[in-house]
C-alpha cells in the first residue's frame, strides 16, 4: 500500500521535473541575432514518394546539423575539423547530378547521395533511413536556397545502353583520356598525380585532390557511385563546385562508354570485366586507330598515358 | 494621314534632340604609389602555350601604362540611368589563347550572350566562380565549338582554368549598357548619355571600387578621372 | 556498471524525512535543469568523425539504427577514412564515463539481528557515485577494430569489462566479421547501453534471471562473455546475424572453471522500412549450453575454499530463447519488446552448480548425489516492454515493465509463484547541450521491483524501490 502511494507520488515528482526540463528543452537556442530557420513548405518527388520538408526538421537536427549547420550553410560546429568541407546548401551547387553542369539536380540525385555517402569524406552512407526519411530530408535541404523556388531541376542526361567491353573500346578510351587531357590532373596512370594536381582548389578555395583511380581495392567507389553508369554521369555532367568540368558538350555518347571502359582499367585492384578483357590482351592496350579519320601521326607526346597494368 | 505625319515629325525631333544632347563622360584611370611587381608565369608544364610567348608573360592582376595609367578597370553607370532592359545584340567573345584570357576582363550586360573560344592546342576548362549566379564548369578541348553562355544577375565573377592554375580572368555582369574597360594607359569613354544625374563607378579587381557623380545637361563631354591607391603587396 | 548497481541496494535511515528531502532535491534539480540551455555519446567516436552524439544515439547511450550499423561495421563509417592514419596524430580513442548521483533506496525486508521477526524495512538516501568506465575503442587499421573497457566499481577496483579485437568485412563482405575476446553478447536491446541507472532498474531482469535456489550462474545474457563471435549483416544493416561460442564461466577470467563447458548464443533479426513509422525490426535469440555441476577441491586449490580452477565437470544443460522487436511509431515514439522462455536442468534447479562468482552451490559427487524424487527442469517465461518518448534529440522520457513468471518449479509442491519478478521503471534523460565533444545528461529515474517469496524468511515477498537523480557524463 505504502509502495503504491510512494510510487504515485514519485511519478508525480518525476512528471513535474520532466515537464520542466521539457519546457527548457526547446529547439536550437537563438545564438546571436540569427533567427530560427523558417521551414518552407518544400516538397521532393522520388518515384511515388513525396517528401515534406517539415517532416525532416528533427532528423536534420539530429543527423545533419552538426556538419551542415542549422542554417544549411556548411558551418556546423564540426565543419572546421572536416576535409573536405561539408556541402553548403545555400549555394544549391551539388557534386553528384544526372543533369548538366550549372543546373539543379533532380530530387533522385540528392536522394541517392544521402544513402550512398561520399567516399573519402566525412559524409557516411545514411542507408539506415527509411525511404520516406530520405525524401523528407531532400525536401528539407531545398529550403536553404531560393534557387529551388525559381528554377526547375535540369533534365537528366540520356545514357545509351552500354556496349560490350572490347580491347578496341579500351584503346579508344585511352586515346580520349589523352586527348581530353584527363591526365593533367588524374595522372597518366590515374593515380591523381597529374601536373596540375597539386594546384587544385574547390570553389570555396579549399585544396582538393583529384580522384585516384588506382588507390582503391576491389570494392573501390567513386564520389558519385560505383557503377559504370555512375562514372559515365560523373564526367559527362561534371562535379560542380570542384575543378572537375563537364564533358557533355565534348564527348559523343558512345565515345563516353569507351572512356568508361578505359577508366575501369585504371582501377588496377578491381576484378572488373574491363580488366578481364585487358588481361586477355596480355595487359597491353594497342594504340588507337581511328578508322573513320584520315591517318594522322600518333601523338608523340611522351606524357600520353601508358597502358593499363 | 495627317496625324501620322505629325507623329513622324515629332519622332524625328525627338531622335535628333536626343542625339544632339547626347553627352559623353571620358577620362583616365590612374594609380598612385607603387604597384606590386607582376610575377612572370611559368608555363613550362604547357609547352604548346609557352612557345606562343617569346618572353614569359606576367600576371594580369594589375596592368599599367605610361603616366601611371591603370588598365582593366571597368567603368560603368551604377545609378541614374534606369536600365531599359535591352540586351545588346552583338556577340562578345572570351578567348583562351596562349593560356591567357583575352580580354582579361569581359564586361557584359545581364542576359547578354557571350562566346568562349579555345584557340589553343590544349584542353581548357572554363570555371567561373559566381556566388549569386549559377556555377558551372565545362571542358573545352581544342577544336570544339564555342561555349555560349549568359548570366541573369549582375555580379563580378572570377574565372579560372583548373588545369592551368595561372589562368585568371573576370566576367563583369552589369545591369546597364553604359560601360567601358580602361585601356591603352587607363583611357575610358562612356558615350551616348542622355541628360541626367549619374553615379559612375570604377572597379578594379585588386584595388576595389571608386565612384564619382556627374551631371550631363546637353551635348557635352565631361571629364571624370579616377585615381586608385596601389597596394604595395 | 552492474557491480555498482548492486552496491546501491545497501541502505539505511528513517523514511519520513526523506520524502521531504527528495522533494527538496527534486526542486533544486528542477532549477538546475530549467536554467540550462540545449543533446549529446562515446565522445571518442564523435570526436573522430565530427558527428553529433545524436547521429548514433537515440539518446545516449542507447544506439539508434545508424549507430548500430556503425558498430556492426566494426566502428567504421565505411568511407575509407576509418583507419587511424586519417586521424590527427594527437587523437586518442579514449572516453571516461562516471555518474555522481543522489538516490533513495527502500527495501521492505532485510534480515537484521535487531528485529524480532528477523527482518525489517530499511530506507536510506544519500549522495553516491558510480564506478568509472574507461572506454577505448576504434580501428587499428581499415577493417581491424578493437574495444577495451577497464571498468571500476565506486572504490576504483578495476576489472576488464570488455577486451576484444575484431576482423571486419572479411573478403570485402559485410556478411563475415569475427570478434575474439570478452565482449557483450549481440543483444538488440543492449544492457551496456541501458538508459537507466538504479540497482534493479539499471539492469534487464530478463538478462540475469535465475530461479530461486537454482545453482546455475551461466546463461546470463546481460554479462559480457569470453569467446569468439561470427557476425554479419547486409550493407544497410537491415538483415543481421550473430553466432558466438562462449566459455561457460560468465566472463570470469582465469582458467575456465568447467573443464570443457561451452555455451552458444545465436541471434538474428530483420528490419523493415515501415514508411512513415520508421525502421522496425524483428529478431530472435537463443542462448544454450552446458555448465558444470561439480568441482574438485584440494591442497593445490587456487580458488575460494580450495577449489581447483578448471576442475569443473558433470555438465548439465540450460537454454534461454525469445523474440525481440523494435517498433517505431514515427519520430517520437518507439517501443522495444523482448520475450524469454528459459529452462535449466533439474540438477541446477536442485541447487547444483559450479563454484564461480563467489557462490557455493551444491557440489555434484558422482555415484553419491541424486536428484530428489519428482525433480523437474525449472522453466519460466518473461517479457520486457520498454517504450520511449523522444521529445527531441536532447530529451527522452522512458518507461519499462518487466515480468518473469515461473511455469514449472523444480521441486514439486513449491509455490508456483516463487521467484516471480515484476519491475517498473520510469525516467528521463536530458542532454543540455549537443556536440561531438562530450556527453552530459541530467538523469532522473524511479524503479519499483518485486519478487514473490524471496524475502529472507523465504515465504513472503520482497519489494524494493529506488529514486535516483544524477548527472551522467563522459568526455
Amino acid at each position: 500500500m505504502t509502495g503504491a502511494i510512494l510510487f504515485t507520488s514519485v511519478i508525480a515528482v518525476l512528471l513535474v521535473a520532466g515537464l520542466a526540463t521539457l519546457a527548457s528543452a526547446q529547439d536550437e537556442p537563438l545564438v546571436g541575432p540569427k533567427p530560427p530557420v523558417a521551414v518552407k513548405p518544400m516538397e521532393s518527388h522520388i518515384g511515388n514518394l513525396t517528401g515534406h520538408a517539415a517532416d525532416a526538421k528533427s532528423d536534420y537536427r539530429r543527423y545533419c546539423a552538426g556538419c551542415h549547420g542549422v542554417y544549411g550553410d556548411g558551418n556546423g560546429e564540426n565543419a572546421v575539423w572536416l576535409d573536405p568541407k561539408p556541402r553548403n546548401f545555400t549555394l544549391a551547387t551539388f557534386k553528384c547530378r544526372s543533369t548538366l553542369t550549372g543546373t539543379l539536380p533532380i530530387d533522385e540525385d540528392l536522394y541517392n547521395s544521402i544513402a550512398r555517402g561520399f567516399t573519402n569524406s566525412n559524409m557516411p552512407p545514411w542507408n539506415t533511413f527509411t525511404k520516406q526519411q530520405r525524401a523528407d530530408l531532400v525536401a528539407y535541404i531545398k529550403i536553404f536556397s531560393p534557387r529551388w523556388e525559381k528554377e526547375k531541376a535540369g533534365e537528366p542526361i540520356k545514357i545509351p545502353p552500354e556496349p560490350p567491353v572490347t580491347i578496341e573500346s579500351i584503346s579508344h578510351g585511352q586515346a580520349l583520356f589523352a586527348k581530353l587531357e584527363c591526365w593533367k590532373c588524374h595522372g597518366t596512370h590515374g593515380e591523381g598525380d597529374g601536373p596540375s594536381a597539386a594546384t587544385l582548389t574547390d570553389s570555396q578555395d579549399q585544396p582538393i585532390r583529384p580522384y585516384n583511380f588506382a588507390g582503391g581495392g576491389n570494392d573501390s567507389r567513386f564520389k558519385c557511385g560505383s557503377t559504370n553508369q555512375d562514372i559515365y554521369k560523373i564526367f559527362m555532367t561534371g562535379v560542380d563546385g570542384t575543378p572537375m568540368p563537364s564533358f557533355a558538350d565534348v564527348i559523343q555518347p558512345n565515345d563516353a562508354w569507351d572512356l568508361v571502359h578505359f577508366l575501369r582499367t585504371l582501377q588496377v585492384h578491381r576484378h572488373g570485366k574491363e580488366n578481364v578483357v585487358l588481361m586477355a590482351a596480355h595487359g597491353v592496350i594497342p594504340p588507337y586507330v581511328d578508322k573513320n579519320a584520315a591517318p594522322t601521326a600518333a601523338p608523340a607526346d611522351n606524357k600520353a598515358p601508358g597502358g593499363g597494368q | 494621314m495627317r496625324t501620322k505625319k505629325t507623329l513622324l515629325a515629332l519622332l524625328i525631333v525627338l531622335v535628333c534632340s536626343s542625339l544632339m544632347f547626347a553627352g559623353t563622360v571620358s577620362g583616365k584611370v590612374t594609380y598612385t604609389g607603387t604597384p606590386v611587381k607582376q610575377k612572370p608565369i611559368d608555363m613550362s608544364k604547357e609547352p604548346s602555350c609557352a612557345k606562343q610567348h617569346a618572353t614569359p608573360i606576367t600576371n594580369e592582376t594589375v596592368v599599367t601604362g605610361p603616366n601611371n595609367g591603370l588598365d582593366n578597370v571597368v567603368v560603368y553607370l551604377s545609378s541614374g540611368a534606369p536600365d531599359d532592359g535591352q540586351v545588346p545584340s552583338q556577340t562578345i567573345t572570351y578567348t583562351q589563347k596562349g593560356c591567357q584570357y583575352i580580354p582579361h576582363v569581359l564586361p557584359m550586360h545581364v542576359n547578354q550572350e557571350f562566346e568562349i573560344l579555345n584557340d589553343d592546342q590544349t584542353s581548357h576548362n572554363i570555371h567561373p566562380l559566381p556566388k549569386v549566379n549559377t556555377e558551372w564548369n565545362k571542358s573545352q578541348p581544342p577544336g570544339t565549338p564555342p561555349i555560349k553562355e549568359k548570366y541573369d544577375k549582375p555580379e563580378f565573377i572570377p574565372v579560372k582554368c583548373n588545369i592551368h592554375p595561372w589562368m585568371h580572368g573576370w566576367f563583369v555582369v552589369l545591369k546597364t549598357s553604359h560601360y567601358d574597360v580602361s585601356k591603352d594607359g587607363g583611357d575610358f569613354k562612356l558615350p551616348n548619355l542622355p541628360p541626367g544625374k549619374y553615379t559612375i563607378t570604377a572597379w578594379h579587381e585588386d584595388y576595389g571600387t571608386q565612384t564619382a557623380d556627374v551631371t550631363i545637361t546637353g551635348n557635352e563631354t565631361k571629364d571624370v578621372n579616377f585615381t586608385f591607391k596601389a597596394k604595395a603587396y | 556498471m552492474r557491480m555498482w548497481a548492486q552496491s546501491l541496494l545497501i541502505c539505511r535511515r528513517s523514511p519520513r524525512r526523506h520524502s521531504v528531502m527528495a522533494a527538496a532535491f527534486a526542486f533544486i534539480l528542477l532549477i538546475v535543469v530549467g536554467a540550462s540551455p540545449r543533446a549529446s555519446a562515446l565522445p571518442a567516436f564523435a570526436r573522430k568523425y565530427g558527428l553529433r552524439c545524436s547521429a548514433c544515439h537515440e539518446s545516449w547511450p542507447m544506439l539508434n539504427f545508424f549507430g548500430q550499423k556503425f558498430k556492426d561495421n566494426g566502428y567504421q563509417l565505411m568511407n575509407d577514412r576509418d583507419a587511424p592514419i586519417w586521424q590527427n596524430p594527437g587523437y586518442w580513442p579514449v572516453t571516461f564515463r562516471i555518474t555522481p548521483i543522489w538516490h533513495r533506496v527502500s527495501t521492505n525486508k532485510v534480515a537484521t539481528d535487531q528485529s524480532l521477526s528477523g527482518e525489517q524495512k530499511i530506507t536510506s538516501s544519500g549522495f553516491d557515485l558510480s564506478g568509472l568506465d574507461f572506454h577505448t575503442g576504434g580501428t587499428l587499421e581499415k577493417n581491424f577494430s578493437f574495444y577495451v573497457l577497464p571498468s571500476s566499481d565506486p572504490t576504483a577496483s578495476f576489472h576488464f569489462e570488455t577486451v576484444m579485437a575484431r576482423l571486419d568485412n572479411i573478403g570485402s563482405s559485410p556478411w563475415l566479421n569475427v570478434k575474439f575476446g570478452k565482449f557483450e553478447l549481440d543483444n538488440l536491446l543492449s544492457e551496456k547501453r541501458i538508459l537507466t541507472l538504479t540497482g534493479n532498474g539499471g539492469i534487464y531482469q530478463l538478462y540475469h534471471f535465475i530461479p530461486a535456489n537454482d545453482g546455475n550462474i551461466f546463461g546470463q545474457m546481460g554479462d559480457n562473455q569470453l569467446g569468439v563471435e561470427v557476425m554479419g549483416h547486409s550493407a544497410n544493416d537491415r538483415t543481421r546475424y550473430s553466432v558466438s561460442l562462449l566459455s561457460s564461466n560468465d566472463g570470469q577470467v582465469g582458467l575456465p572453471y568447467g573443464a570443457e563447458s561451452y555455451s552458444t548464443f545465436i541471434t538474428g533479426s530483420q528490419a523493415f522500412d515501415a514508411g512513415k513509422l520508421g525502421v522496425d525490426r524483428l529478431g530472435f535469440y537463443v542462448m544454450a549450453g552446458e555448465a558444470p555441476t561439480s568441482w574438485l577441491t584440494g591442497p593445490s586449490g587456487g580458488g575460494p575454499n580450495g577449489v581447483i580452477p578448471g576442475s569443473g565437470g558433470n555438465n548439465r544443460g540450460y537454454s534461454r530463447e525469445g523474440f525481440v522487436g523494435q517498433f517505431y511509431f514515427g519520430p517520437h515514439i518507439d517501443a522495444t519488446v523482448v520475450t524469454q522462455h528459459g529452462e535449466d536442468s533439474a540438477w541446477f534447479g536442485q541447487g547444483y552448480g559450479d563454484y564461480a562468482d563467489g557462490m557455493a552451490p551444491n557440489n555434484y559427487v558422482p555415484g553419491v548425489s541424486a536428484l530428489p524424487a519428482g525433480s523437474r527442469n525449472p522453466t519460466w517465461n518473461g517479457v520486457l516492454i520498454e517504450p520511449h518518448y523522444v521529445v527531441n534529440p536532447q530529451m527522452i522520457l522512458l518507461g519499462r515493465y518487466e515480468t518473469i513468471r515461473m511455469s514449472q518449479q523444480s521441486t514439486p509442491g513449491t509455490p508456483s509463484n516463487l521467484g516471480n519478478i515484476t519491475s517498473y521503471t520510469v525516467g528521463y534523460r536530458y542532454n543540455p547541450f549537443m556536440t561531438s565533444r562530450a556527453g552530459f545528461a541530467y538523469h532522473g529515474e524511479y524503479n519499483w521491483w518485486h519478487q514473490d517469496g524471496t524475502a529472507p524468511d523465504n515465504t513472503t515477498n520482497l519489494t524494493s524501490s529506488e529514486l535516483l537523480f544524477g548527472i551522467d557524463f563522459d568526455f
